[in-house]
């Protein structure tokens, strides 16, 4: 059974691009959020397996958008943080907010998701 | 003395002198009756009338009476005479009483009391004698020796002759002693005595010396030849009679003296006498050769000598006493003459109204030599020389220093003053000379006369004087350079004025024209004065209503004037320097920062005071803090800027070139399996490159558009106005300018452009850059809605911060409706 993705980014040529090549991949995106808000409320909605979140959000970080999706219930989805940037620029911050892997946007494929599923 | 003493005394001695005479010639025991009865009344009339003259001469002097005493107590002998025992008794026991009285008045002679203990003491033995002595003898001689015919004695107690001469013998050797004592002092006062004195005292001292040497003589021959004794008693008798008459020789001395004095005042009253001879006269007739005279002079209440000197009178105890003569009632002169004539006062009165009339004229010869030595003394003080000179030009009389004279004063006194004088000189000064002379006016003339090799200029006054002349010379060849001096000092004085007065003009315009606020205030912190400035920045005028404010409550902010009292109070303990920062407040109520310092310093009357020397500083400060906030909003632009940078490569290119990796790997996997597909992937991904690379060029031209780096401000502004949407209207000068005025200038036309681009809706937009004195002037107007306000928007602020940084400025001119303009200017140097 292919995993369920929610992608939540702002920038509509990166959902594209990333839909595109995760599907290519097997993955099944069950949605696309543009800011943090609607994410959170998307994968509340949606339940996905795994969300792929941009850390630099309009309206709060990434990093504040994964501790929020952890709080809710035990069940929390696996969340990945990508960004344009690299996980060097972020630190140690990518551990404590509940993420389970950074993944640097131009390195992203389905590989890459599967590792931190399994 | 009142005229029943004298009556009574006669009276009394013609009772006492008629009962002797009848005793003498009713007695049985005495053989020589008429001898004695003539002796007893010769003894005692001669006192009595001798003490009857002197009493009236000098009543207040007790000399006259003693004197009668004397002569009344000498008829108590001639009570020897009775039959009866008791009177017998009497007149022999005390009949030798008057010789006592008589010693008394010998030693109160002339002054008419006693004086010393030693004569207290010889009186006492006198009288002792007669009485005490006597009585004693008597008691142990019921008989008197050598007269059985007598009767007894009645306060005989026994018949002890022995007893009798010890006891006489003893009053014998106390009475010896007495005598020579007595002797002693008449010798004394003789030598003491002046020569007046001695004239009256020599008879009186001769015949009563003489009378006592006889008691003497007679008391110690009576001890061993009775006989003998009994004839020097008759002798003694008549010398002692003579005492009187002796007394009264001396006074007729003085009466023919007086006669004398009337004789020749007569002689010298009549004609005129030399000064002095009046004096010589009085002492003579007076005969006090010590005698002098003292002229009262009416004005100046004082008495002067002959020669017109000041006089003091003598103080009256002592050798000399004074006698005032008047005239008319009116005080003339004084006489100054010795004790002793007090002793004839008559005398000395005849002689002063005798002489009063010639004492007159001697006094206004006295007051004229006192008017005269004055006058001396007053020329003698004048520094001019004095000529006296006749009609002929003779020298008569010379006053000067002689350096100041022709010639040594001895020598031109006699010379005429053509042998003296230069004929230029002497001429016409003698010709003034006879004109004073002849008219009786004053003459005055000037000359020059060469002394010691130098000329000395003169001016003489002539005034004539009798029938001779008298010149004033005074030399006015240094009242000329006196006069000279102190014209030049005058001058001098005006100049240093005026200069003075310049200076505090110059000083007065300093102070009225510094920018500085200047204010004098006293030590207790009031105002004294302050200048222009600080009455056009607090509104406030100098004048006497302001003057004597506390400097706080004028100047200060009403908040810190508790302060500043403070401050400023404790500062002038400490030497007066201070510096302060401080708001101050006008008249208006507007506040002002005021940046001031107090210096110490004293005013033009030496009074210390503090000088308020202060800046307003409120503009500076306000520059200061806008500064302040240029730089702060220069750092904040830049933040901006570089958020927006890093925003617009991460939203732009970063993102393009993301997707562009993701879409060619994507493409890589299906070139394989899906070649239609990864063809266009790969022509999706040259697109995203294409974008990504326009994206960086936008980017890069706007953090500095490389032809303005490369190509200069010329170039760049081109590029802008062709990138323009609207037609740009370029008027520039084709020069390079410094590297940041290019910036500054890049960026304002940019944004300015930007702005004309958003806001204005404009059709057309003229942009200038021009050189003006030194400066870079750029102006970008256009034609659009106008009411573009600087204070809003972070743009045009960013643009005038950039300016300033630069020392330069933006102004911005944006009415409503009738476009914007827009004018910078930045400093190329």
């Amino acid at each position: 059974m292919a995993y369920r993705i929610l992608i939540v980014d702002d920038h509509p040529s990166f959902r594209a691009t990333a839909r595109a090549v995760l599907s290519a991949d097997g993955f099944d995106v069950v949605g696309e959020a543009e800011d943090g808000g609607s994410g959170i409320e998307a994968a509340a909605r949606l339940r996905p397996d795994l969300v792929l979140l941009d850390v630099q959000l309009p309206d709060m970080d990434g990093f504040a958008v994964a501790a929020a999706l952890c709080k809710g219930n035990g069940d929390c989805p696996a969340i990945v943080l990508t960004s344009s940037h690299d996980a060097s620029d972020f630190g140690p911050i990518v551990g404590r907010c509940g993420a389970a892997a950074f993944v640097p946007k131009a390195e992203l494929t389905g590989a890459a998701l599967r590792a931190v599923l399994r | 003395m009142p005229r029943l003493v004298p009556a009574a005394v006669v009276g009394l001695g013609l009772l006492l002198s008629a009962g002797a005479l009848l005793l003498v010639s009713a007695s049985e025991h005495e053989e020589n009756a008429a001898f004695v009865a003539t002796a007893s009344l010769v003894v005692a009339w001669s006192f009595i009338l001798g003490g009857l003259v002197a009493w009236a001469r000098r009543p207040d002097n007790g000399f006259g009476a003693l004197l009668c005493a004397v002569g009344l107590a000498s008829f108590l002998g001639t009570l020897a005479q009775a039959n009866e025992p008791i009177p017998f008794t009497v007149g022999f026991v005390y009949g030798g009483l008057f010789l006592a009285v008589f010693v008394h008045a010998l030693l109160a002679f002339p002054r008419g009391y006693l004086e010393t203990r030693l004569v207290y003491a010889i009186v006492g033995v006198a009288y002792g004698a007669a009485t005490i002595g006597t009585t004693l003898t008597s008691l142990f001689t019921p008989q008197p020796e050598g007269c059985p015919d007598c009767p007894e004695i009645a306060i005989a107690v026994t018949d002890s002759p022995v007893a009798a001469d010890v006891v006489w013998g003893i009053v014998v050797a106390l009475l010896l002693p007495a005598l020579g004592a007595l002797l002693y002092l008449f010798y004394v006062r003789w030598r003491a005595a002046s020569v007046p004195l001695r004239r009256v005292l020599f008879p009186v001292y001769v015949t009563a010396g003489a009378s006592l040497l006889l008691l003497a003589v007679t008391l110690v021959v009576e001890s061993f030849a009775a006989d003998a004794a009994q004839a020097l008693w008759w002798v003694l008798t008549f010398t002692f009679a003579s005492v009187p008459a002796a007394f009264i020789v001396g006074l007729l001395s003085g009466r023919l003296a007086r006669a004398g004095v009337g004789k020749l005042l007569l002689e010298v009253g009549r004609a005129a006498h030399a000064p002095g001879e009046l004096r010589d006269a009085l002492a003579r007739a007076l005969g006090d050769p010590t005698l002098r005279l003292a002229y009262w002079l009416p004005d100046a209440e004082t008495f002067v000598d002959i020669e017109g000197r000041p006089l003091e009178l003598p103080e009256p105890n002592g050798e000399e006493l004074v006698t005032i003569v008047e005239r008319e009632g009116r005080p003339v002169a004084a006489l100054i003459h010795h004790r002793s004539l007090e002793e004839d006062p008559l005398l000395v009165e005849a002689a002063a109204t005798a002489a009063a009339f010639t004492l007159e004229n001697e006094r206004r010869h006295a007051a004229l030599a006192k008017a005269q030595a004055r006058n001396r003394a007053l020329l003698d003080a004048v520094p001019d020389l004095m000529f006296r000179m006749d009609r002929d030009g003779t020298y008569l009389e010379v006053k000067g220093e002689p350096e100041d004279l022709a010639g040594p004063p001895e020598e031109l006194v006699g010379s005429r003053a053509h042998e003296v004088l230069p004929p230029e000189v002497a001429g016409p000064l003698v010709e003034g000379i006879r004109r004073a002379i002849d008219t009786g006016e004053g003459v005055t003339g000037e000359y020059t006369l060469e002394l010691n090799g130098v000329p000395r200029d003169f001016e003489a006054r002539i005034v004539k004087a009798g029938d001779e002349a008298v010149l004033i010379v005074r030399e006015f060849t240094e009242r000329n350079r006196a006069q000279t001096e102190m014209k030049r000092l005058h001058q001098e004085l005006q100049q240093r004025h005026r200069d003075l007065e310049n200076e505090r003009d110059f000083i007065r315009a300093v102070v009225d024209s510094t920018p500085s606020l200047l204010c004098l205030v006293t030590p207790g912190g009031y105002v004294v004065r302050f200048n222009n400035t600080l009455e056009r920045l607090s509104g406030r005028r100098d004048d006497d209503r302001n003057a004597g404010s506390a400097f706080w409550d004028l100047f200060i902010a009403p908040e810190e004037r508790e302060a500043v009292r403070e401050e400023l109070l404790e500062i002038v303990g400490e030497g007066g320097r201070g510096e302060y920062e401080n708001t101050w407040i006008t008249a208006s109520g507007e506040r002002r920062l005021v940046a001031w310092s107090t210096t110490p310093l004293r005013d033009h009357e030496g009074q210390p005071r503090l000088l308020v020397s202060g800046i307003d500083i409120t503009e500076r400060k306000q520059q200061e803090e806008e500064l302040r906030r240029s730089r702060a909003r220069l750092v904040e632009t830049s933040d901006i800027e570089r958020r927006r940078l890093e925003r617009n490569l991460h939203d732009g290119a970063q993102q393009r070139l993301v997707s562009l990796s993701l879409v060619l790997r994507l493409a890589q996997a299906k070139v394989a399996t899906d070649p239609e597909g990864a063809d266009r992937l790969l022509a999706q991904a040259a697109e995203e490159l294409a974008a990504a690379l326009e994206e960086l060029r936008e980017l890069a031209r706007g953090i500095h558009p490389a032809v303005l780096a490369d190509r200069g401000l010329y170039a760049a502004l081109e590029v802008l106005a062709a990138r323009a949407p609207l037609p740009v209207d370029l008027e520039l000068v084709d020069e390079r300018l410094p590297e940041p005025v290019e910036a500054a200038a890049y960026y304002v036309v940019s944004e300015a452009l930007a702005n004309v681009v958003k806001y204005a809706d404009a059709s057309s937009v003229a942009v200038s850059i021009a050189r003006m004195n030194g400066r870079a002037v750029v102006e970008i107007a256009d034609d659009g809605v106008g009411g573009a306000d600087p204070s809003l928007g972070s743009g045009l602020r960013g643009l005038v911060d950039r300016v300033e940084a630069l020392d330069g400025r933006l102004q911005v001119e944006s009415p409503p409706g009738a476009g914007t303009r827009i004018r910078a200017e930045i400093p190329c140097e």
